[in-house]
């Protein structure tokens, strides 16, 4: 005699955002680097695109700093960002 | 039955919960059948064990997610397990009936409970609840509930003693419900997406219900647009209570000064930022309001004027350094946008000259959002 019980995590297939493929290698690549409005952001991000930039050869990194630390962030940031290859979204407290 | 009085769990546990399998295993049978994953495991120990190890719990024990127990809730709840309740808009991630129904079961609720989580759930899917942020901030508040409407009575929720303590089922299972929603689908765990600094006691459950039969004032849902009849829930991500007593005056401006203090000390040591801030309003403060002609509204003016705090302030709170910042010493700040902002709740037991402030967690970037209970027939 067994209990059965279900599983209360999030399941993958309800989804309705599609997670983007890995990128493998950085190289060549244009990478968006997401400032959410703290004060310690920018000065990470800083250190992060030198690394981006000189230690894995992205050659194009776009910087946009949120309005607000404490909303989501706009259409038009989103849209921007969507251009890249990839995104780091960093959360400088 | 009177808020507070013993929980209604025979019927409950019982009739409803027969009732609705027997239905529901029907309607499954010819449509669709629960989606998630299943696991077969020895007893409901073992099943406890389980969802510890997997992270699935808030650290108290759960009580197993079965099927019968599951599709009862649904079945009360009225939605089929893929109704979608709300999506989190920041990740994207819908919360289905389906996974708020397990963890509501696994958060110990009766069926008969269900609805308001859902409800509650919905509210907190609006924008202006803003739920990415609230979950994720290292301010780290909690989602705050309040019940209005018929159906507090009808599943024995608590309005009065002890009421932002332990003591009823149904409050604290809501509350906890809501709080393995966040875990469970959303990833509101402490260090992956919840990055609260303290977090509050109110994150394992933070749910009430309003004293309506023994309060004169309009309740709460009523003044935000709610029938009259019609059960509801508002909900807000809140700090932790603070508790006021006065006890030396019976008038009512005095009264509502002890708390215009404690808005104005939240704004000095915590966040200054305008924005929803319920009072908590037992019997004994209340009688003295209500002797007085004193109506919600009235409570509402007078703290709007006098919550107020200026810039020079935080040199009394060791806050010295931003005072010449931006408008300088004599910049004003209110804790309310309007009187309106105040949620005035009566609700605490009867003796005591207390009262508890529940401020929001950033000003008016988390707001207060109500919704009706849908009770399908």
């Amino acid at each position: 005699m067994t209990i059965r019980v279900f599983d209360p995590t999030f399941d993958e297939t309800m989804a309705s955002a599609a997670s983007p493929t890995r990128l493998t290698a950085l190289a060549g690549c244009s990478v968006g680097l997401l400032d959410n409005g703290k004060l310690g952001a920018r000065e990470l991000l800083d250190y992060v695109e030198e690394v981006l930039r000189f230690e894995h050869g992205v050659v194009n990194v776009l910087r946009i700093k949120k309005p607000d630390a404490s909303r989501p962030a706009p259409a038009d940031v989103i849209a921007a960002l969507s251009r890249c290859d990839g995104v780091i979204s960093a959360v400088g407290d | 039955m009177e808020p507070g009085s013993p929980c209604c769990d025979e019927i409950c546990s019982c009739e409803m919960l027969t009732q609705a399998t027997e239905r529901w295993r029907l309607k499954v049978s010819a449509n669709e059948s629960l989606r998630s994953k299943a696991y077969d495991l020895p007893d409901a120990l073992a099943v406890n064990e389980f969802c510890w190890e997997n992270g699935w719990t808030d650290g108290l024990p759960i009580l197993p997610p079965t099927e019968e127990r599951v599709i009862a809730c649904l079945e009360v709840a009225g939605l089929a397990p893929g109704t979608v309740i709300g999506v989190e808009r920041v990740r994207q991630r819908p919360i289905t009936a389906e996974k708020a129904a397990i963890n509501a079961v696994l958060a110990g609720c009766l069926p008969a409970y269900m609805p308001v989580v859902v409800a509650a759930l919905r509210a907190m899917c609006e924008e202006e609840f803003n739920l990415h942020a609230t979950s994720a901030s290292t301010g780290g508040p909690a989602p705050f509930i309040v019940v209005n409407g018929p159906i507090r009575t009808l599943i024995g929720m608590n309005a009065t003693h002890n009421v932002l303590g332990n003591g009823s089922r149904a409050n604290a299972t809501i509350g906890r419900a809501i709080r393995l929603v966040l875990i469970n689908v959303l990833g509101v765990i402490p260090g992956e997406v919840d990055r609260s600094t303290l977090g509050h006691p109110g994150k394992l459950t933070f749910c009430i219900a309003e004293d309506e039969e023994d309060s004169p004032w309009t309740p709460l849902a009523r003044e935000r647009g709610i029938a009259e009849g019609q059960s509801s829930i508002t909900v807000m991500a809140a700090a932790a209570p603070r508790q006021v007593m006065n006890e030396w005056t019976h008038d009512p401006e005095e009264i509502a000064e002890t708390f215009a203090a404690e808005m104005r000390h939240n704004m000095l040591t915590y966040s200054v930022w305008a924005g929803n801030y319920f009072l908590i309003i037992p019997k004994q403060l209340r009688e003295i309001l209500v002797a007085a002609g004193w109506q919600k509204r009235d409570i509402q003016e007078y703290i709007f004027s006098s919550a107020r705090v200026l810039r020079g302030d935080w040199a009394k709170v060791g806050k010295a350094n931003i005072v010449d910042r931006s408008g300088g010493p004599t910049q004003e700040f209110n804790a309310l946008k309007e009187p309106g902002d105040l949620l005035v709740v009566a609700a605490g037991g009867p003796a005591g000259g207390f009262g508890a402030v529940i401020p929001p967690w950033l000003g008016s970037k988390g707001r207060a959002v109500t919704k009706a209970i849908d009770l399908p027939n």
